[in-house]
């Protein structure tokens, strides 16, 4: 019945079976221990949200609607207390290290209750999953430990990431339009650093940030080629903060404009640039993108996981409504066309969820996680003494050759086909959960009616918040186009993208 | 609706327009921050003074006696720029058509009349949802026609500003019975606006009653009959308001894309953001055409138009909510930002989709007609 002899070529035929078996792949891999930890995450997430997030977030959405420059410090203090902030920084860095795919877990907690608190610690996520894809160990090792310092003295240090430009979104999303992009941030190289000049626009965080990942290019006419990648610290001369954004929705959390005039940024801060990516076999612009796709490989995946939140937040509150409310005569739950609508919104959820957690074992094959999903490290890490880790471990970072090594094994020796799968879901879940998140909001206030508009029922906080989801880390046009490029027409040798 | 314009009506159409792009247009994110920032009570005070206030209404009510399609232009071209005032006019009108179909001419002479503030004249009513589900108020005859009315109502638009309400309330009847209530009267309490996902300047509020006092709306137990004979008008104008509102949001993707680069070309020319645009083009242009039928066959009284004009809003209201959505997305970031129109209109869609109650329930309704015998085509 089966016989190996050329089994891989067909298996390598679309749907290729690597694409597609990421979990199943996984089983015998993971660490039991990660399980565990899953289900601490999740119930970290579910205390936070009885006894902050439900009590806080429509508050914080008046707060902000009354007052556009409001910043919810308070908030950002509470969630470094409860050391959310340096949760999943692996402990080599000074975090408190739960395995990565946790995070999408616990992102989809917070979001169920409010998409805007969850956006003020995800983002920061955003910022680390950025520091980290670069593998400057020596540059993660300093800012991430800033943040772990953060936490001991009370004193939040997140890190944003700063890639949009007011006028280039979509194109510095994407390598194959970045060359094209009308992009401003230019980063001229003086002796020992960089001097930056430019704005970011919708930063999220941005004010609430210590550190800010920032990409800016050497030569404004050839973006592609010379993207550099720099780590911009509060207070340092010629940075500050312009406005923040009056958005419809996901108050809780500031998107925030950065202006750089002439502001220097010091070689040890230089998390990516030309010169380090010369060391490696790819080119300048392949390299640039494999450090892109893996940030948004981790970070679609989050999104993905806010989309599956958000929709959940939409579903409870509907059901709530539905188990209370009567219409004609009886509950609304017992209309059976009402059963329907909350098991579709059930459904919407649950597929959702899967695409975050298939991507996400896609990028522990594969991607930003594989090295700390090594079950040998992946206990190695987990039960050695932070102390020793400290003591020990800590000053090989800042030894080139460390760096080195990893830029190895991640910039290297991924395959081509492994950045495709990982980059390709990673859109897959970005825009199949959030455009559920959409559709669920959508639902709930059709089932809801009037109730349904009122900001105390919560949904329409919901409907607001998910929208958002389906334009940042690129738009859901964007991730379609993105997973056409990566898992179909890679294919099909007459494709060709975004040359419409 | 350009199949419907005739000249009087082209140059009603043109004063709206006017009236909206002078009145509404800038003042609209500002007007939008309410309870934040102030009322329009200016623009409504223009308002009431150009006669959008009682359109339907015959003269002797100080109404300009017009029909369905007038209604629809008003509001349609209100909406497109700012559906709030709309929203407004939309509540007015629903609860006087409820007391004037119910015979009330005499009840409303007087009320309509009330000089003083803006909104003396103005009726509030619990749009939203159906009376027929709110079991919180009870009225106790107390003579001539009046009732002491104790309980609460939820959500009664303009409760705040409008100088009478219609409120449904039970009595020892069966079914709804509707009152007019005085606002400024003894026993209510008035809660703060309530927030709520668009239209805000177009306010709600709670409403407490501790024996206040209640006209009674024609006969006892007849609410949803009186209901019954302005659905038809009041789910045209509701089309018209999605429409409305779905134009302004066309209009604003279609503008910014051709201006907006990106990938080195207008985004307008990369096929994918064409076609989003060419599906919002389509739900536009078909639910025109509905509204428009719907008021052509309300003015020839064709049997069956109600039955038209509640699958219209039907329609129109998801049709609005599904293009404003795709209306923010032609614009990316920005279109999320309240310096552009775009975030408002998804917002308004929403709210204006439910201005006639819970949507599936409308739609089982109109199915039940449709068995009973309605002509459905
Ligand atoms: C609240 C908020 C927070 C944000 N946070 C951050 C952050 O922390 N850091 C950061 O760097 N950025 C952030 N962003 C920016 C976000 O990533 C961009 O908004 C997004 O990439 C879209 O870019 P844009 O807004 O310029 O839209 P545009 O790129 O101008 O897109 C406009 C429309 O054109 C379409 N389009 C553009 N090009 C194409 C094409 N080639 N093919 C088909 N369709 C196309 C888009 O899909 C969209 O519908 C944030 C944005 C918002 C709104
Ligand atoms: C090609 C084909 C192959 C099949 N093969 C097999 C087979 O191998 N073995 C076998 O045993 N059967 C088989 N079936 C039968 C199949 O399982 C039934 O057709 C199916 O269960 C639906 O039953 P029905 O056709 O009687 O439709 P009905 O039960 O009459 O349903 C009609 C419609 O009413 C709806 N409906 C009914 N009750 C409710 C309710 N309570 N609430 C809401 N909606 C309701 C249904 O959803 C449906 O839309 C086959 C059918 C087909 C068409």
């Amino acid at each position: 019945m089966f016989s190996s002899n050329g089994d891989r070529a067909i298996l390598d035929r679309e749907p290729r079976f690597d694409d597609i078996t990421s979990s199943l792949k996984s089983v015998s891999k993971m660490p039991k221990a990660a399980f565990r930890e899953t289900a601490q995450v999740i119930a970290t997430a579910r205390r936070f949200n009885e006894e902050v997030v439900r009590p806080r977030a429509l508050e914080l959405d008046r707060l902000k609607h009354e007052d556009p420059d409001y910043l919810p410090w308070d908030m950002v203090e509470e969630a470094n207390r409860r050391g959310f902030y340096t949760m999943f920084i692996p402990k080599l860095f000074g975090g408190h290290g739960l395995n990565m795919p946790s995070l999408s877990c616990f992102m989809e907690e917070v979001a169920s209750g409010c998409t805007g608190i969850a956006n003020l610690i995800g983002v920061h996520y955003l910022g680390v999953a950025t520091l980290c894809a670069s593998w400057n160990l020596r540059v993660m090792n300093r800012v991430m430990r800033d943040t772990a310092e953060g936490e001991r003295n009370g004193k939040p240090c997140l890190i944003s990431l700063a890639i949009t430009e007011p006028g280039a979104g979509t194109d510095v999303e994407e390598l194959e339009l970045v060359g094209k992009a009308k992009v401003t941030c230019h980063a001229e190289r003086v002796p020992g650093g960089y001097r930056l000049n430019g704005n970011k626009i919708f930063i999220s965080n941005g004010h609430l940030s210590t550190w800010h990942m920032t990409i800016a290019y050497t030569d404004l006419d050839d973006p592609a080629n010379t993207t550099v990648m720099l780590a911009v610290r509060n207070g340092m001369e010629g940075f500050s903060f312009g406005r923040q954004e009056h958005k419809m929705g996901q108050k809780a959390c500031p998107a925030s404009e950065l202006i750089f005039e002439d502001c220097f940024v010091p070689d040890d801060l230089v998390c990516f640039d030309a010169l380090q990516a010369a060391r490696h076999t790819r080119s300048m612009q392949a390299v640039t993108m494999q450090v892109i796709d893996y940030v948004l490989s981790g970070s679609r995946a989050g999104v993905g996981s806010f989309g599956t939140g958000v929709a959940r937040g939409a579903y409870e509150e509907a059901l709530r409504f539905a188990s209370q409310a009567e219409v004609g005569g009886k509950l609304l739950i017992n209309h059976e066309w009402a059963q329907c609508v909350l098991a579709e919104m059930y459904k919407n959820v649950a597929l959702a969820r899967l695409s975050y957690v298939e991507t996400n074992y896609a990028n522990g094959l594969y991607g930003l996680f594989k090295v700390l999903h090594y079950k040998p490290l992946f206990y190695l890490m987990k039960y050695l003494p932070q102390q020793f880790v400290d003591a020990v471990v800590q000053p090989f970072l800042n030894m080139d050759f460390v760096t080195w090594l990893f830029r190895k094994i991640y910039f290297d020796w991924q395959r081509e086909d492994e950045y495709q799968r990982t980059s390709g879901w990673a859109s897959l879940s970005k825009f199949s959960a959030t455009d559920a998140g959409v559709r669920n909001c959508q639902l709930a206030l059709e089932l809801m009616g009037g109730a349904g508009v009122r900001t105390d029922q919560v949904a329409e906080k919901h409907l607001r918040d998910s929208k958002l989801l389906q334009i940042y880390e690129g738009t859901n046009q964007l991730n379609r186009l993105n997973l056409f490029k990566c898992l179909i027409g890679r294919s099909v040798p007459a494709a060709k993208v975004f040359e419409d | 609706m350009k199949s419907l314009m005739n000249s009087e009506l082209g140059m009603f159409e043109q004063t709206v327009s006017d009236f909206a792009a002078g009145e509404l247009l800038d003042g609209r994110q500002e007007n939008d921050r309410f309870p934040y920032g102030p009322l329009f009570e200016e623009v409504l005070r223009k308002a009431r003074a150009v006669g959008f206030f009682s359109v339907t209404l015959p003269e002797e009510l100080d109404g300009c006696e017009m029909g369905v399609t007038e209604l629809c232009v008003l509001l349609d071209s209100l909406s497109r720029i700012d559906a709030s005032l709309a929203a407004v006019i939309f509540t007015d009108t629903l609860a006087k058509e409820i007391v004037y179909r119910s015979r009330g001419f005499l009840q409303l002479k007087d009320l309509v009349a009330r000089v003083g503030e803006y909104g003396g004249g103005l009726f509030a009513f619990p749009s939203h949802a159906d009376p027929a589900d709110s079991r919180g108020l009870l009225a106790e005859p107390v003579g001539e026609g009046l009732y002491s009315l104790s309980g609460t109502v939820d959500y009664v638009v303009l409760g705040g500003i409008a100088g009478s309400a219609v409120l449904p309330a039970r009595t020892a009847a069966e079914g709804y019975s509707f009152f007019v209530v005085d606002l400024a009267g003894p026993g209510l309490g008035v809660s703060v606006p309530v927030a709520s996902l668009g239209l805000h300047a177009c306010p709600a509020v709670d409403i407490t009653l501790e024996g206040a006092r209640g006209a009674l709306v024609g006969g006892e137990g007849l609410g949803a009959e009186y209901l019954e004979r302005v659905t038809g008008t009041m789910n045209a104008a509701a089309a018209a308001m999605s429409l409305g509102v779905m134009k302004g949001s066309f209009e604003e993707a279609v503008s910014y894309a051709r201006q907006r680069e990106q990938g080195g070309r207008e985004i307008i020319n990369w096929s994918e953001v064409r076609r989003i645009l060419a599906r919002m083009a389509v739900k536009l242009k078909v639910c025109d055409m509905v509204v428009a039928e719907a008021c052509r066959n309300a003015e020839e009284s064709l049997p069956g138009w109600e039955l038209g004009a509640r699958a219209a809003a039907l329609y129109s209201g998801e049709a609005s909510v599904e293009l404003t959505t795709d209306g923010i997305q032609v614009l990316g970031g920005n279109g999320y930002m309240e310096d552009y129109g775009q975030e408002k209109r998804f917002r308004d869609a929403g709210q204006i989709r439910s201005l006639m109650g819970i949507a599936p329930i409308r739609e089982l309704e109109l199915m039940r007609k449709v068995l009973e015998g309605e002509p459905l085509y």
